[in-house]
């Protein structure tokens, strides 16, 4: 691992996910009442339909290719990446989840 | 006990474990001990936090894992229950749980590369937050799921 490739990773991951969770972009869906795994977005059926190991795969995926791809920069390139932005963007995720989910705390 | 209540035990203790780990590396980060540590809180804080990354490494993943072993269980038998009591606050902190935790996953890496020996003392607040934010996570993480499972465990 290098230090473009974490920061990259780090950047790409919280933003992915934040979209994948607000655009709904999960690689797979998960119907837990009769254990059946389905490619894409499905609608539920018998019981609940669980999307969140497809956000995580589909932002992984995002990131891990977008922080392979942050070790070919130029080392002149990779120096002006900000490792603070890793925790910082973090932050604005979190920050942005509390602000989306705020409907079941506020009445 | 079913196997699920099994997971739930397993997946608390791994979070306990990571809590201790998170919490003693954010106060030797945050607060340093200068001298040598007599009190419980100075001992506490004077241990060598880069001792504990891997570990934290690896109890993270591990508490994901079975996290995720258990959420099918949790959205047919305890959600629901929830949505039919109307507790939208217990409802909404379990999902702001779940995506933390998946935000943290994702700074596993970052983590990880900062804590690397020897530290380099340039990335200083970046380890502090990392760790700070990871430990955040852990601990919300923990306390919903402890309210939670007061209020509609696995069962037997």
């Amino acid at each position: 691992m290098t230090a473009p490739s974490v920061i990259v990773f780090a950047v790409v991951y919280a933003i992915a996910y934040l979209i994948c969770v607000e655009g709904n972009y999960a690689l797979f869906t998960y119907h837990p009442a009769i254990n059946e795994f389905g490619m894409g977005v499905q609608k539920a059926k018998d019981g609940p339909a669980m999307y969140w190991y497809g956000w995580l795969a589909t932002s992984g995926i995002v990131a891990g290719i977008a922080g392979a791809l942050a070790t070919l920069l130029p080392q002149g390139a990779a120096r002006h990446l900000w490792p603070a932005s890793t925790w910082v963007v973090a932050l604005a995720a979190m920050a942005a989840f509390c602000w989306l989910l705020k409907g079941f705390f506020l009445r | 006990m079913n196997s699920t209540t099994v997971l739930l035990i397993v997946h608390g203790l791994l979070a306990v474990a990571l809590l201790g780990a998170l919490t003693h590396q954010a106060l030797s980060v945050w607060a340093p001990a200068r001298k040598p540590a007599v009190s419980f809180v100075g001992r506490f804080r004077a241990v060598p936090g880069a001792g504990y990354a891997n570990a934290v490494v690896v109890l993270y993943l591990l508490a994901a894992l079975l996290g995720a072993i258990i959420y099918p269980e949790y959205r047919i038998s305890v959600r629901t229950v929830l949505q039919q009591l109307e507790l939208r606050p217990a409802e909404g902190a379990f999902e702001v749980k779940e995506h933390f935790a998946a935000i943290g996953l994702g700074l596993l890496p970052a983590y990880w590369y900062y804590w690397r020996l020897p530290l380099a003392p340039e990335h200083a607040r970046t380890r502090a937050m990392l760790t700070s934010i990871l430990a955040f996570i852990v601990w919300f993480g923990f306390l919903v799921g402890h309210v939670l499972n007061n209020i509609r465990g696995f069962g037997v």
